[in-house]
């Protein structure tokens, strides 16, 4: 089972376990992590999923596909290098992740 | 339209959706204020039939977002449908204009809708619109400071600012004419009352000849980009298929009927919305006044209280049931989210207008899923620009007469006519 281990500024992190498939923004939804907004539910049209990747993490992801590049111009947080739209980060199997969700996502 | 008696015993309506004579007070075009009616429907029946308009209400926040998050069982097919079937000389006025438009995203679905929007939404990204931030502001500025200069210190909201400022900008991100404002508010209007307005077949007519002469103007845009090209949305669109993305022409000019309509006038009703609804609660605009930072949370809280769009529409394509209530396969449903942004099983206190509540942006005025409205970022970033800009310039701003403030009669769009206010000299 893929697990998230999602940080927020505060340092306080959560470790959850998600399921093959499902978004890391989906996946922080349904357990209610604070620090993910999802206004649009993963339409690629809100940039309120924005995390930062820890780097050594961040290279194993598929990379970014042009539109979701695009859309993270328009996060409330400036982008940086390590930074993903979670609603297109799909788990799979035996995954671990870290992210850090940025000071406010609006 | 038969009547629940004539189907009884089986109700044809699914059980317990049967409207009473009231209709809980709700009134379907009527859009002074919903607000109770909503509130009743919430408690007393959460999905109810009614007959008047031949369509499903659905009020509660949980029911409304699950419809939306559900797009295989409901589609957006019937979004840009006529809620009154167009008369025949609409019809003739029409075929004869060579109008052939329906939607450009909303109406259409997977896997079409999926192609489309993949193409229009990188043509269509915050970088394009942040570019354009220092001209929006210059706008702002500059008819506020007109309106500011005016002796008699009467001004309108709508008119001297709202109107001009997101038109101005979707005129400007499409390349189409910015001079001509007044033509296509004058088209989006015939729009707004051909496809969700209560019109008769004689008042359909004049507003058949300006759907023609609109869609004509998209077609024309098409046919500009592809012959001079050009630094806007529909020449990318343009380059893109020739590029080789599958997009027609009819698709692109399709997507211009959509967004010179969008991308104007639901963003004029919200900046309207944004000085009516905080100037009606002082302290609040106060708040804003001496803390323009918390502008953005005001505009969510103003998005979730009053919405500029309050009902959307979607079709069931099997029999499926929502909130307990049976829904027969090819039945419309009503989905107002100007109540479910109330409903107090998500909203605390939801009647309350509160800029500090810090669930406001679960607001589904922008809708949910796979057509979450494709310019929320643009209609905000506009909103804020114009709240920043009035707090900053007029921060004695009074509503005047806000109980006189008129709305216009529509299914789903909820649009102040007029934000009358004066200020201090």
């Amino acid at each position: 089972m893929p697990t998230v281990h999602f940080t927020d500024t505060a340092g306080t992190v959560r470790d959850i376990e998600g399921n093959v498939g499902d978004s890391v923004m989906e996946t922080a939804v349904r357990n209610g992590v604070p620090g993910i907004v999802a206004e649009c539910g993963g339409s690629l049209s809100c940039a309120t999923c924005h995390v930062f990747v820890r780097d050594d993490d961040f290279a194993a992801l598929p990379p970014m596909e042009d539109m979701e590049d695009e859309m993270l111009y328009g996060t409330a947080v400036d982008r940086e290098d390590n930074s993903r739209l979670s609603c297109q980060l799909r788990l799979h199997e035996g995954q671990e992740l870290h992210v850090t969700t940025p000071e406010t996502q609006v | 339209m038969s009547s629940p008696a004539e189907n009884a015993p089986g109700c044809p309506f699914g059980h317990g959706a049967e409207a009473p004579a009231g209709h809980h007070g709700y009134e379907p075009f009527q859009m002074k204020d919903p607000f109770p009616a909503y509130a009743e429907m919430r408690a007393e029946q959460p999905l109810m039939f009614d007959e008047r308009i031949n369509y499903y209400v659905a009020t509660r926040y949980d029911d409304i977002k699950a419809v939306f998050d559900d797009w295989e069982t409901f589609s957006s097919e019937n979004a840009q449908a006529p809620v009154r079937e167009r008369g025949e000389a609409a019809k003739k006025i029409m075929l004869d204009g060579g109008f052939t438009a329906y939607s450009g995203l909303s109406a259409r679905v997977p896997p079409e809708h999926t192609r489309m929007r993949a193409i229009v939404q990188k043509a269509f990204t915050p970088r394009r619109y942040k570019a354009l931030e220092p001209a929006i502001r210059e706008n702002v500025v500059t008819r506020l400071e007109t309106m500011l200069a005016r002796p008699g210190r009467d001004g309108d909201m709508v008119r001297d600012l709202a109107y001009d400022i997101p038109t101005i900008t979707i005129l400007t991100l499409i390349g189409a004419d910015t001079s001509k404002i007044d033509t296509y508010k004058r088209w989006s209007d015939s729009r707004a009352a051909m496809t969700w307005g209560n019109l008769s077949d004689e008042e359909q007519v004049p507003h058949a000849h300006n759907l023609v002469e609109y869609w004509q103007e998209c077609l024309h845009l098409v046919g500009a980009a592809k012959e001079s090209g050009g630094d806007n949305l529909t020449a990318d669109l343009v380059q893109a298929q020739a590029e080789g993305a599958a997009i027609s022409d009819h698709e692109i000019a399709s997507v211009l009927y959509s967004l010179l309509f969008a991308g104007h006038e639901t963003t004029t009703t919200l900046i309207s919305n944004c000085v009516r609804v905080l100037l009606a609660h002082p302290a609040q605009w106060g708040q804003v006044v001496a803390d323009p930072k918390k502008i953005p949370a005001a505009i969510d809280e103003i998005l979730r209280y009053s919405g500029s769009i309050v009902g959307w529409r979607r079709k069931a394509l099997r029999d499926t049931t929502v909130g307990g209530v049976d829904i027969p396969q090819g039945a419309g449903l009503l989905l107002l989210m100007g109540s479910a942004n109330r409903d107090e099983a998500r909203f605390e206190d939801g009647e309350a207008f509160d800029i500090s509540r810090p669930n406001a942006r679960e607001h589904l005025s922008f809708g949910f899923g796979i057509h979450y409205c494709l310019g929320n970022m643009l209609a905000k970033l506009q909103a804020k620009i114009a709240l920043e800009e009035i707090v900053r310039l007029a921060p004695t701003l009074q509503l005047v007469a806000p109980e006189s403030i008129t709305f216009r009669e529509n299914l789903s769009f909820r649009v102040p006519e007029t934000v009358p206010v004066t200020w201090e000299s």
